[in-house]
């Protein structure tokens, strides 16, 4: 009798006990979903950033991505993908989940203008944002200006940066490339040489002549064919440009520079030249993959560092890659990542039902957009003829693993008039000075 | 003690020299996986263009072993590459090999793209390339480095062009001293009389299918680290331009010629690009040795128009 009594009762703290541990786990697990509560000045949120779904008829919004061997741009469409849906998960816009679609181009520009009209004139988006290639904004833009479409993207060529209705919020490879070129005459380079991809390089290149100009230095650009299936003979007639002691920029994604850097180390060449680069490799997996550069790959970064000290944005990034996405933290997701920030911001801004005309309209008055992921605020500026915000870069290097600081925000050397009257526009309309 | 200044084309003999070694080193890798497509085609009447895809997709599988085995040793895992060339090469020749037998070249050759664009698209299915993700499988001989003529090379590098002049000697060797080398000329010559004479014709076709799997798997895993990133697509097709080239400027039959052949297509290729205006087409260099080479084996050929044929 005593024992079953015994019995009774350690069977009923034993339940107890599994009552509380599962009490205790669920509290532990939940945790608020990603991008909810009240947005502050050290917590950024999703949209409303209500933490429910949005069930009301979806709201369009299209892009096209570049993806050819040896660059794929669809990484800034995941991630921007990734953010709508984040949105969608905090009440949508005024209850309206985002439909991003986004369609895959191979640098065909008969495939590039039938996939924007399709996006528009069948799919019925109000707003273009996201895209990113070598070659549409030139295909398209005079399309999207007869449809009243302002597109937020991340450019390449040089048409994304000196056109009206195209907004980009990466500087794009000049503007990087000059930026990299700064970093290394600061470091006493002799002389300057660029490698770049042939469909970029007569844009991209030459403003690094200008910096070489201006440094009173040698300049040599070599446009590249990818896939690079030369990398030793490729790196050794750049060494040969530059000289022992002159700058080498390399202005390649992930997906061909480690070939350089892995030739760069084959050759024993590190130490002999100063090494620059774009953005695009300025990314932690690269820094892991490559130790060998420690403190010895200066980086003109666009953005600001991938780790979560770096502010609420960037930290809500982090979490919606993790949550959202494949994709890991670098460069192409700090893109898609503002890409879906600003285009949210205009969807919330929008007055009255939304529509092609009243998305564009809240797209073209966004103005200081403040994000920690930036070194200033990025804005769009109405009637601009064109639009350069994002003109100030960091300097980053890579060291113990991880893409760190080497040279805080800076000003891209106004080699361009376009950068020098981008400047003025921001003075005197208050376009990115926001505190 | 005065070095001699001279130039070559425009270009400072200094400056152009380590364009000799990068591309004698890059050459040899060509010249390796052409030998191994001869020694198929003249076994077996084969032209196999899964050559550069078979042995990427083994680099790809030693590469996930090294990176998510952490058990497996090196060796082991690098050794799967060659073994893995191995097998997927002989189980095509043994089970699909004899259903091609009496088809025509053509037809033939066309089984092994479908073999080649299958593993492609697996290779894209479990390990997608882009996104900003690169693989690099590095083997421990680039370590080893040394200066020649101006440049550095590696002895992953020496090693591929010693192991294409050991196979052109050994299989030319092998081909002429021993009786499986016998019968694989047999083989190659007429099929049918060869096996009326009892040689096992399936057998030694097999062993073929087999030794060229093998080198197939071994330069798979010499052009991963050679390419500098294990980029499956160039290595599946780039590469097999510039071996295909190699093997047709030795008519698809002599080995020293394949040899020489590789090295030609990656010396062309390496020193032209000093030269500012042809360098951006320097890869097209395996292509245009290609096509002088099919057009000058077919410089005899005499088309014949008859009646019918019109």
């Amino acid at each position: 009798m005593r024992s079953k009594k015994l019995s009774a009762a350690l069977a009923s703290t034993g339940v107890l006990a599994l009552l509380v541990a599962a009490v205790a786990t669920g509290a532990g697990s939940a945790t608020a979903p990603v991008g909810s509560g009240k947005a502050s000045k050290t917590k950024s949120i999703c949209g409303a950033g209500t933490g429910k779904k949005a069930t009301g008829a979806p709201i369009k919004i299209g892009s096209l991505n570049m993806l050819i061997p040896g660059v794929d741009f669809t990484t800034m469409a995941k991630v921007a993908k990734g953010y709508f849906d984040c949105v969608n998960d905090n009440g949508g816009i005024k209850g309206r989940p985002i439909q991003y679609i986004w369609y895959e181009e191979n640098l065909d520009p008969a495939q590039q203008r039938s996939l924007a009209r399709k996006l528009v004139e069948s799919d019925k988006v109000v707003g273009i944002s996201g895209n990113t290639s070598f070659t549409e904004c030139g295909t398209n833009w005079r399309y999207y200006r007869s449809k009243g479409i302002t597109v937020i993207g991340a450019g390449v060529q040089g048409e994304c940066y000196g056109v009206p209705n195209i907004v980009e919020v990466n500087s794009g490879p000049r503007y990087s490339a000059i930026a990299a070129a700064q970093l290394l005459v600061k470091r006493g380079a002799k002389s300057l040489v660029i490698a770049s991809p042939d469909g970029v390089a007569g844009y991209s290149d030459p403003g690094v002549g200008k910096v070489a100009a201006a440094a009173k230095i040698p300049f040599k650009s070599f446009p590249t064919k990818l896939p690079v299936t030369d990398a030793n003979a490729a790196l050794l007639q750049l060494m040969q440009a530059a000289g022992k002691g002159g700058g080498i920029i390399l202005n390649f994604t992930p997906d061909t520079a480690p070939a350089y850097m892995k030739a760069i180390i084959a050759q024993g060449a590190i130490d002999d030249y100063l090494w620059g680069s774009t953005t695009p490799i300025a990314d932690n997996s690269m820094a892991k993959a490559f130790p060998q550069f420690d403190n010895k790959m200066f980086i003109g970064q666009e953005f600001n560092l991938l780790n979560a000290a770096a502010g609420p944005d960037t930290r809500l990034m982090l979490a919606v890659l993790a949550k959202y996405t494949k994709v890991s933290p670098q460069a192409f997701a700090q893109m898609g990542f503002l890409v879906g920030k600003f285009t949210t911001q205009a969807l919330l801004n929008t007055n009255g039902p939304i529509t092609v005309k009243s998305y564009n309209r809240a797209v073209r008055n966004l103005r200081n957009v403040k994000t920690d992921i930036l070194c200033k605020p990025w804005y769009v500026g109405n009637a601009l003829p064109y639009h350069i915000p994002n003109n100030t870069n960091i300097g980053a290097t890579y060291r113990n693993g991880a893409v760190v600081r080497s040279d805080a925000c800076f000003n891209i050397q106004a080699v361009d008039r376009e950068i020098a009257q981008t400047r003025v526009w921001e003075k005197k309309f208050k376009l990115n000075t926001a505190k | 003690m005065h070095s001699v200044a001279f130039s070559v084309f425009g270009v400072d003999w200094e400056f152009f020299k380590p364009y000799i070694v990068i591309g004698l080193a890059t050459g040899g890798a060509y010249a390796l996986s052409g030998v191994g497509i001869v020694v198929l085609y003249q076994a077996t009447g084969v032209l196999n263009l899964a050559f550069g895809a078979i042995g990427a997709a083994g680099a790809l599988v030693s590469y996930w072993i090294v990176n998510h085995q952490p058990g497996v040793p090196e060796w082991l895992a690098l050794g799967v590459c060659i073994a893995f060339g191995g097998v997927v090469t002989f189980l095509y020749g043994v089970v699909l090999g004899p259903a091609f037998a009496r088809r025509e070249p053509l037809v033939k050759m066309m089984g092994t793209l479908a073999l080649a664009l299958i593993l492609l698209g697996l290779m894209q299915w479990r390990a997608p390339q882009g996104g900003a993700f690169f693989r690099v499988l590095e083997l421990p001989t680039s370590e080893h480095r040394y200066e020649l003529l101006g440049a550095t090379i590696n002895l992953t590098q020496i090693l591929a062009l010693v192991f294409a002049i050991v196979l052109t000697v050994g299989t030319t060797l092998f081909l002429k001293h021993t009786k499986l080398g016998t019968a694989y000329r047999a083989v190659a010559t007429d099929r049918e009389i060869t096996a009326t004479l009892g040689v096992p014709v399936r057998w030694v076709e097999a062993s073929a299918w087999l030794g060229s799997g093998i080198v197939c798997g071994t330069a798979g895993l010499l052009l991963a680290d050679l390419f500098t990133t294990l980029d499956y697509t160039a290595l599946s097709f780039d590469f097999l331009i510039a071996s295909l080239a190699a093997a047709l400027i030795g008519g698809l039959r002599s080995l020293t010629a394949t040899l020489i052949g590789g090295l030609v297509v990656g010396l062309v290729q390496a020193v032209l690009t000093p030269y500012e205006s042809v360098t951006q087409y320097r890869t097209t260099a395996p292509f245009v040795i290609a096509i002088v080479a099919l057009l000058w084996l077919g410089r005899h050929r005499v088309v014949v128009m008859t009646k019918a044929a019109r």
